[in-house]
């Protein structure tokens, strides 16, 4: 795959290629991966800015310089090319030969040293402007007299005073850590003390956008009832009093006993006679009932004749109603709905008489309503104290923290704690509707896990 | 018809609330950083009382925010940090990844920050709002003192939380504002007294770590670092308002609760507040004088004794209960730093040992077991020494939160130590000692000799008179003549009290004679009640009774 893509990628890169997908510039499939950096930003000029062409040409233009004095292009014909017309007079060839005889020994030649430390370059060192500067007396003591006359003013020059401010550099602590809210030497200040902030007209603050907003009311309410610390009950002292432990352990005791007893109610619904599961006798039996003994299948047959000619026949005598029987029924719809009114009448008139029996129900009544409402109240209460139901887990209160008696320590220094405080403090805020119970989020893969086996124990299984 | 038809869920408690992811997306924030500021801010959610309203038909369960809370916290600057600290974990990540170190080194001088003073003020409005709340912040802040520095929260927060834990104790020594001490299998409860607010606040062993994982740590972190601001503040009120020096500059020495605070103004009657004189009836007032007295001689309680702690004692604990009181204390000078006497100091008077036998003893001091403090601070006077020595069984640890009302259980240790602080010396339990005393001394002397040296000073008159009445019955069962005369009766002192009590007895008793029979018959159920109570005490005295018999025979059996 990889070797076809770089195939395709040569062939792009040929000039004459033409692509099936015209739009397609043949240049994209060169440089396609690269990725787009901004060049906007001066970070990346340096890093993504090609300047090599540049460079070149400049380096070629000081290379002619060093090496020629001049750019080539500025040098007159003369310079660079000369007309050669033959070997020159053999006079000249006689002075040479003679003017080097004259020299003996290494003299002749100049010091390793000395071809070292010439110029190998062409250009000219530069000028050393200072070394031309001639120092003028009236123009120093002018210097000098300005100089003292401010300094008795006491303004000093620029060096010094650099110099003077120069303080020994003090690595102070990063702004960020002296601020940061767990910092063990962090500062603290009068907080109510101080009046508070407004004194600016509220109008002007409301149009600003700078008014202070108040805390509603109801965040000052505690969310519950319960103190923030419940102390544990005697019996959880390390060297408890014989009742008060024992009525601790009686607690955890009855904790366990609701707990076993829940788990056996359930086994008890799971619970399956194995008496009562089918055999093969059984279905057996079950199937051929009734088709296997004849004597009793006339008689039962009867029966059930009989039953449903009497259940036919009530069908079948329904007929259509006559005029007369209509009105007989509304005349007797009448007489009964004046009957029921009379009734009515003489009850409530009879009520009169009733009235202390109809005071003792009233009062039994309300004496019910009354106790309901007690009952309601008190469970109103009772509720307040319980652990609101915050989200989707139940709050499952922590087990007592509870010592049997073999465990108890006899002094201080053999004590073993019972129960983590962190936890204790854990559940209490949920206790009081600080938190919400929460469960330790799962780890849940994006993908699914494939389990293959490995060749070797595909043999075996 | 006309008029717009009202739709369901849009009116009433359905627009009140509103979910937690809901109120998450308007604020723009992730789950964690949602969690958190609902925390620091205080802002938690709530059930509603109709869930199928709310819950727009259905009851599934779900968690809800009071909408007016929401928008509340809308207007709340610490958003925008939050919002800015995790564009700034961006441009870390990217730069890490990028390995642009420079520009690491610069992000993280700038990393911001915020300050939670302004929510301080916002949540208490009042100091004594905050001394209120006080009572988790000490909790969370005792607790993480004692994590492990391991790196599994910052350990510059356990750093803060050491540090507060000791400013507030060294707050309640100076202030002596100590109440009570409960020892239980948890931790160590204290209860103190500030400004009118009683604190109670759990300490844990330092010896006990064990992480249960079920604990959200981030939660905790988020309330941990919530508290250690409100407790530093309220520290600096409080030292301020004692003219102590805050912040205490050396803390860590101050960690051995053995050094006194300086004062920012030396003032010389920072004892004696006298009270104002209020018009009042006397009885009142010679009975809250009364009580001032008292307090005051509780606070001097340990004054003028000088502890010394054994290695195996707990030793922070003892030096602050002790100093609380007014007590000196000092340790080994290998344990910690502080200490500011040796155990060869003579002047010692109470040493506190916790082994079962200790070699070196010095005459002039004693030496007894740690709960001997604690019991004294919950009785608020100084208990007998002897109950405490090395060795000996210790009498239970009874804890000081439990209020008995009339007819309940009392424990008779609970009884003897109530005795004992009306100053009368409990009788019974002398001639207990005495019997066993002298059942004991039948069997074998030499042991019984330590016992003796200590009960000794108390009971020379008891046991010369039991001894007395011994003698006399011996000489008769012996068949002799007792040599008894007659002699002149004495009078005895009718007392005063008695009488009154008796006279009163009287009168209650006419007065229900004369009950008509209506009152008579809801007069005897009240009783009844009463009464009940008192049965069942009487139930579980016998109970202890039968117990404390069980022990002692099994300890006679045991000796023999």
């Amino acid at each position: 795959m990889a070797a076809a893509r770089r195939l395709k990628r040569v062939a792009a890169s040929q000039p004459g290629f033409l692509t099936l997908k015209p739009s397609l510039n043949p240049s994209d499939l060169v440089s396609g991966r690269r990725k787009r950096v901004n060049k906007n930003k001066k970070k990346n000029w340096n890093k993504h800015s090609d300047i090599n062409d540049v460079e070149e040409f400049l380096e070629d233009v000081r290379h002619q310089e060093r090496t020629t004095g001049g750019l080539l292009s500025e040098k007159s014909d003369d310079s660079l090319f000369f007309l050669d017309v033959g070997q020159p007079k053999k006079a000249e060839q006689k002075e040479e030969p003679v003017e080097t005889k004259k020299r003996k020994g290494k003299a002749s030649r100049p010091l390793r040293i000395d071809l070292i430390l010439q110029h190998d370059s062409l250009i000219p060192p530069a000028k050393d402007v200072l070394a031309y500067q001639q120092p003028n007396a009236k123009k120093l003591r002018r210097i000098a007299q300005k100089a003292e006359q401010l300094a008795a003013k006491g303004v000093v020059p620029r060096r010094q005073r650099q110099l003077l401010n120069r303080r020994p550099v003090d690595r102070t602590a990063k702004k960020s850590a002296t601020e940061a809210n767990n910092n063990p030497d962090r500062e603290y200040y009068d907080i109510w003390g101080q009046e508070s902030r407004e004194s600016a007209d509220p109008w002007y603050l409301q149009q600003m956008g700078k008014k202070h907003v108040k805390r509603p009311e109801k965040l000052n309410e505690k969310p519950s009832v319960l103190p923030a610390v419940e102390v544990i009950a005697p019996g959880g002292s390390y060297n408890p009093d014989f009742l008060s432990h024992q009525a601790l352990l009686q607690e955890a005791h009855d904790v366990e006993v609701k707990k076993q007893k829940q788990e056996d109610k359930l086994e008890r619904q799971l619970a399956f006679n194995k008496e009562e599961k089918a055999t093969e006798e059984t279905v057996l039996r079950e199937q051929v009932e009734g088709l296997v003994e004849e004597e009793n299948e006339e008689e039962e047959a009867a029966a059930n004749d009989d039953e449903e000619e009497v259940a036919v026949g009530a069908i079948a005598l329904a007929e259509k109603k006559t005029e007369r029987q209509r009105k007989r029924e509304r005349a007797e719809k009448i007489k009964e709905q004046q009957r029921l009114a009379t009734r009515k009448q003489t009850d409530q008139q009879q009520q009169l008489f009733q009235l202390r029996s109809i005071k003792a129900s009233i009062k039994q009544r309300e004496q019910k309503t009354k106790a309901n409402q007690i009952k309601r109240k008190a469970k109103q209460e009772a509720q307040k104290s319980q652990p609101r139901r915050l989200g989707k887990l139940k709050f499952q209160p922590q087990d007592l923290e509870v010592q049997l008696s073999n465990e108890l320590a006899g002094s201080l220094r053999q004590l073993k704690p019972e129960g983590s405080i962190l936890k204790d403090r854990f559940k209490s805020l949920q206790k009081r509707n600080l938190i919400e119970p929460r469960d330790r989020a799962k780890f849940k893969r994006r993908l699914k896990v494939k389990y293959v086996e490995k060749r070797a124990f595909k043999e075996i299984t | 018809m006309g008029g717009l038809q009202k739709k369901k869920f849009e009116r009433g408690a359905a627009t009140n609330y509103i979910t937690r992811n809901r109120a998450r997306k308007k604020l723009m924030l992730s789950l964690p950083d949602f969690r958190r500021l609902c925390i620091l801010k205080g802002i938690y959610p709530h059930e509603p009382k109709h869930k199928k309203k709310v819950n727009k038909g259905s009851t599934a369960p779900r968690t809800f925010y009071l909408m007016k809370d929401i928008r509340f916290l809308l207007h709340e600057p610490i958003v925008g940090k939050f919002r800015e600290y995790k564009i700034f974990v961006r441009k870390l990540k990217k730069a890490y990844g990028k390995t642009e170190w420079s520009t690491v080194e610069r992000l993280r001088e700038n990393k911001p920050t915020y300050k939670l003073d302004h929510i301080i003020k916002e949540r208490y409005p009042s100091f004594i709002d905050a001394l209120r709340d006080i009572d988790d912040a000490l909790c969370m802040c005792f607790l993480f003192s004692t994590f492990a520095r391991t790196g599994k929260c910052h350990v510059q927060t356990i750093q803060l939380c050491r540090r507060l834990s000791v400013e507030w104790m060294n707050y309640v020594i100076a202030s002596r504002s100590l109440r009570k001490v409960f020892i239980s299998i948890k931790g160590i409860y204290y209860q103190a007294e500030a400004m009118g607010q009683l604190i109670t606040w759990l300490v844990p062993y330092q010896f006990s770590h064990d992480h249960p994982t079920d604990v959200d740590y981030r939660v905790m972190a988020t309330f941990t670092e919530f508290y250690t601001t409100l407790l530093g503040f309220v520290n600096f009120r409080l030292y301020h308002s004692l003219n102590l020096l805050y912040p205490p500059k050396v803390w860590w020495k101050l960690s051995a609760l053995s050094a006194s605070l300086a004062r920012v103004v030396s003032s010389a009657d920072e004892e004696d507040a006298e009270l104002d004189q209020f018009p009042e009836d006397m009885e009142k007032m010679e009975a809250r004088e009364k009580e001032q007295k008292q307090q005051e001689a509780q606070r001097k309680m340990f004054q003028g004794l000088k502890f010394f702690l054994n290695r195996e004692v707990p030793r922070e604990s003892l030096a602050f209960v002790i100093r609380c009181f007014g007590g000196e204390v000092s340790w080994d000078k290998s344990i910690c730093i502080g200490s500011t006497y040796d155990v060869t100091d003579e002047t010692i008077t109470h040493h506190i040992v916790d082994r079962p036998n200790i070699d070196k003893q010095y005459i002039n001091r004693y030496y007894i077991q740690p709960q001997w403090v604690y019991d004294c601070v919950n009785a608020k006077i100084l208990l007998p020494v002897e109950d405490y020595f090395i060795g000996v069984t210790l009498p239970p640890h009874l804890s000081p939160f439990v209020e008995e009302k009339e007819g309940d259980y009392v424990p008779p240790e609970k009884l003897k130590i109530m005795a004992l602080q009306r100053g009368e010396k409990p009788a019974n339990e002398q001639e207990e000692d005495n019997d066993e005393e002298e059942e004991e001394d039948e069997d074998d002397e030499e042991e019984e000799e330590e016992d003796d040296n200590a009960d000794e000073e108390e009971d020379d008159e008891e046991e010369a008179e039991e001894k007395n009445l011994k003698e006399m019955e011996d000489k008769r069962s012996q068949g002799k003549s007792l040599q008894v005369k007659v002699t002149p009766g004495k009078v005895k002192v009718e007392n005063p009290a008695r009488l009154e009590q008796e006279e009163k007895a009287e009168e209650k008793r006419l007065a229900i004679m004369m009950m008509k029979k209506k009152e008579k018959y809801l007069y005897d159920k009240i009783m009844f009640g009463k009464k009940r109570k008192v049965r069942e005490a009487n139930k579980l005295a016998a109970k202890r009774k039968a117990h404390d018999d069980a022990e002692k025979a099994k300890k006679k059996k045991a000796r023999k």
